[in-house]
C-alpha cells in the first residue's frame, strides 16, 4: 500500500476512534475528537493536493496547471468550526469537572444518571 | 435576495438581542412579522410555478453557493417559522436572559439557511452551527445531566460531521462540484461508478447523526428529554427535522430509496420498542421522535409522489404535535416535579386543564384520531405505499404509537383549575389551533387527485382501527414492564454503533 496523505489520514481515524472508546479521560477523548477532525481535513487536503500546480492566482494564462482553491477555502473553515467546538466542549468538560472533581467519563455518566432518577 | 434574507436577518437579531438587550421582545416580534412577509412572498413565487434560485456572489451554477426556494424549502420554512412564533410566545415573560434569544435567533437562522441551501459544503458548515446552538440550549440551564447530555450529543455530532465532510471530500474529487443539482447529473451519468456507494454512506452516515435515525442517534434520548420545555420543543419538532430536510435532498442526487426504507423501519422499531417501555413522560416522547422520523423516512424512501409530498406533510404535522406535546408535558414536569408516568398520574390535579387539554390534543394528533394532523399526513403517506410490506410497517408504527400514548389516558380525567398565564396560553393555542386545523392547511400543500385519492372511507377506518388496536394492546401490557439495555446511550456504545451503522449504510447501498 502507498503511504500519501490519504492512507495517513485513515490511519489517523482509526486511531483516534479507538482513543474515544477506550480512553475514560473526557479530556483524552476530546483530543481524540480533535484528531478525528484533523484526520479528515488532512483527507481533505492530501486528496485534492496537486504537487506540482501552480497557485491560484489567475495571472499566468500559459503555465503549469493551477490548484484548486477551494477545497483549501473549506479546510479553513473546517479548522475553525473544530476549533469552536473544542473550546466549547471543554467549557462544559470544566463545569462538570467543579462539580464532580473527577475528568472520567464512566464516573459521570453514573452520578448524573443517579442525580437526575432523584 | 429573499432567501439569503432569512438567515442573515435572523443572525443580525441575534447579535442585536445580546447587544440591546432590553428590547429583544420587540426585536422577536419584529423578526416574525418579517419572515412571514418574505415567506408569503416566497409562496406567490412557487404558487405561480416559478421556483425562486439564488447564486450567492453573483456565481454561475455550480461554482457559487446555491439557495433553492422549492416545495421542500417553503415547507420547512413554514415549520421553522410557526415553532419559532410559539417558543417565542411561550418564553415571553419567562425571566431568561437575553443570550437565550440570541441562540434562538440563531437557531432558527441556522434552520433557514439549511433549508434553502443546495450546497454541501454550506450544509456542512450550518450543521455544525446547529450543533454548537443546540449543545448551548440543551446545556441553558447548567443542571449537570443537562451538561453531560449535551457534551454526549457534542461529541456524537462532532464525528458526524467528521464522516459528512469526508463524504463532501470525496464527492468533490469525482464531481468537481458541491452543488447537488451538478452532482445529481454527474451521478446520473454514470451510475455505476465505483465511488458513488462509499460517498453515499459517508454523507448519509453523517446526516443520520444529526436526524434521529436508529444506530446513529443514541444522544437524542438525553439531550431532547432534560432540556428545558421549549427548548426540547425547538429541538424535537424542528432542529431534528434538518437532518431530515438534507436526506430528502441528497435522496435526489444518490438511489436512496431502499436505504431509507430499511434504516426507517429500524428506526421505528427502536424508537416504539424504547417508547413503549420508557416509565418517564419526557423521554417516551424523545423516542416516540425517534420512531417517527422513522415513519418520515419509510414515507419519503417509497418513492411515489404521493409518498413524497405526504412525508414532507408528515414533518410539519409532526414538529407541531410534538412541540405541543413538549411544552405540556415539561409544564406538567414543572408543577408536580417528577416527569415519571405513574407520580404523574397520582399527582395529576394539580396539572392546569389548559395543560392537560394541550396534552390531549397533541396526543390525538400523534395518533392520528380522524380530524387532527397527524391524521392528514398518514393517509397520503400510506396512499403513496405501494408494497404491501412497507405499508403493514407503517400501520404498525401506528399501532406502537397508540400503545406508548395510551399511558397518557388517566391524565385526562378530573376536573381542575384553569389557572395559567396568558403566553402559555397562546403558545399552546398557536399550537394546538394547527394542529387541529392542519386538514385544510394541508390541502393546499397537497395536489387536488392525489389528496381526493389518499382521503377516502378506507382511511378513516384504518386510522381508528390502529388507534382501537393500540388501545387494545395497552390493555393487555398493563402492570407488564420490560427493562431495556441503557448502556448504549454512553458515548463508547454510541461511536460504535455509529461505526456499524455505516458499514450497514454502505453494504446496502453496494448490494442493494
Amino acid at each position: 500500500m502507498e503511504i500519501n496523505g490519504v492512507t495517513v489520514s485513515i490511519l489517523l481515524f482509526g486511531i483516534a476512534l479507538l482513543g474515544l472508546i477506550l480512553r475514560r479521560d473526557l479530556v483524552v477523548k476530546l483530543l481524540a475528537l480533535g484528531l478525528i477532525n484533523s484526520s479528515t481535513i488532512l483527507c481533505l487536503v492530501s486528496l485534492h493536493a496537486r504537487p506540482d500546480g501552480a497557485a491560484p492566482i489567475l495571472q499566468t494564462p500559459s503555465g503549469p496547471e493551477i490548484v484548486d482553491p477551494l477545497p483549501h477555502a473549506m479546510v479553513l473553515s473546517a479548522i475553525v468550526i473544530n476549533f469552536a467546538i473544542l473550546a466549547l466542549a471543554l467549557v462544559f468538560v470544566m463545569l462538570l469537572v467543579e462539580r464532580y472533581h473527577t475528568t472520567d467519563s464512566q464516573r459521570i455518566e453514573r452520578e448524573t444518571s443517579e442525580e437526575e432518577r432523584s | 435576495m429573499i432567501l439569503a434574507l432569512f438567515p442573515l436577518l435572523r443572525f443580525a437579531l441575534g447579535v442585536l438581542s445580546i447587544a440591546w438587550g432590553r428590547g429583544r421582545r420587540i426585536l422577536l416580534i419584529a423578526s416574525h412579522v418579517v419572515d412571514a412577509v418574505l415567506i408569503s412572498f416566497l409562496a406567490a413565487a412557487l404558487h405561480s410555478g416559478r421556483v425562486t434560485t439564488l447564486i450567492l456572489g453573483g456565481w454561475e451554477r455550480g461554482l457559487g453557493i446555491a439557495l433553492v426556494g422549492d416545495r421542500i424549502g417553503l415547507t420547512f420554512a413554514a415549520l421553522a417559522w410557526g415553532l419559532s412564533v410559539a417558543i417565542s410566545f411561550y418564553t415571553l415573560n419567562r425571566a431568561l436572559r437575553p443570550y437565550f434569544y440570541m441562540l434562538l435567533h440563531l437557531l432558527i437562522g441556522a434552520c433557514y439557511a439549511l433549508i434553502f441551501t443546495k450546497d454541501l459544503f454550506n450544509a456542512y458548515v450550518i450543521f455544525e452551527l446547529l450543533t454548537l446552538t443546540s449543545f448551548l440550549l440543551v446545556g441553558y440551564e447548567r443542571r449537570p445531566g443537562q451538561i453531560w447530555a449535551s457534551l454526549r450529543y457534542l461529541v456524537l455530532a462532532s464525528l458526524g460531521m467528521g464522516i459528512f465532510l469526508l463524504g463532501v471530500a470525496v464527492t468533490y474529487y469525482h464531481t468537481g462540484s458541491l452543488d447537488l443539482d451538478v452532482i445529481a447529473v454527474r451521478v446520473a451519468a454514470a451510475p455505476d461508478a465505483g465511488w458513488i456507494p462509499l460517498a453515499a454512506a459517508l454523507l448519509v452516515s453523517g446526516v443520520a447523526v444529526k436526524a434521529g435515525v436508529f444506530s446513529f442517534s443514541l444522544w437524542l434520548p438525553s439531550a431532547h428529554s432534560l432540556a428545558m420545555p421549549a427548548v426540547s420543543a425547538l429541538l424535537s419538532g424542528l432542529v431534528i427535522k434538518m437532518g431530515v430536510v438534507e436526506l430528502f435532498r441528497l435522496s435526489d442526487v444518490f438511489p436512496l430509496d431502499f436505504t431509507l426504507v430499511v434504516l426507517g423501519s429500524m428506526t421505528a422499531a427502536f424508537g416504539i420498542v424504547y417508547a413503549v417501555a420508557s416509565q418517564n413522560a419526557k423521554r417516551m416522547l424523545a423516542f416516540s421522535t425517534v420512531a417517527q422520523i422513522g415513519y418520515l423516512l419509510i414515507g419519503f424512501g417509497s418513492g411515489t409522489v404521493a409518498a413524497r409530498l405526504g412525508a414532507l406533510d408528515y414533518a410539519v404535522a409532526h414538529g407541531l404535535f410534538k412541540a405541543l406535546l413538549f411544552l405540556a408535558v415539561g409544564e406538567a414536569a414543572l408543577v408536580t416535579g417528577t416527569t415519571d408516568l405513574s407520580e404523574l398520574t397520582a399527582r395529576r390535579d394539580a396539572i392546569p386543564l389548559s395543560t392537560r387539554a394541550a396534552l390531549l390534543v397533541g396526543t390525538l394528533g400523534i395518533v392520528g384520531m380522524p380530524p387532527f394532523a397527524g391524521f392528514a399526513a398518514k393517509c397520503v403517506i400510506e396512499c403513496g405505499i405501494q408494497r404491501s410490506a412497507v405499508h403493514a410497517i407503517v400501520a404498525l408504527i401506528s399501532v406502537g404509537t397508540t400503545v406508548a400514548f395510551a399511558r397518557f389516558l388517566p391524565l385526562f380525567r378530573r376536573r381542575g383549575p384553569w389557572i395559567d398565564v396568558w403566553n402559555r396560553l397562546a403558545a399552546y393555542a398557536w399550537l394546538g389551533g394547527a394542529v387541529l386545523l392542519f386538514l385544510p392547511l394541508s390541502r393546499t400543500m397537497v395536489p387536488r387527485s392525489i389528496w381526493s385519492e389518499s382521503l377516502n372511507g378506507l382511511a378513516f377506518v384504518e386510522a381508528l382501527g390502529a388507534i382501537l388496536l393500540g388501545l387494545l394492546i395497552h390493555r393487555l401490557l398493563r402492570g407488564f414492564r420490560i427493562r431495556l439495555p441503557r448502556r448504549i446511550f454512553r458515548i463508547e456504545e454510541g461511536v460504535l454503533v455509529i461505526l456499524g451503522g455505516f458499514f450497514l449504510v454502505l453494504l446496502l447501498l453496494r448490494f442493494a
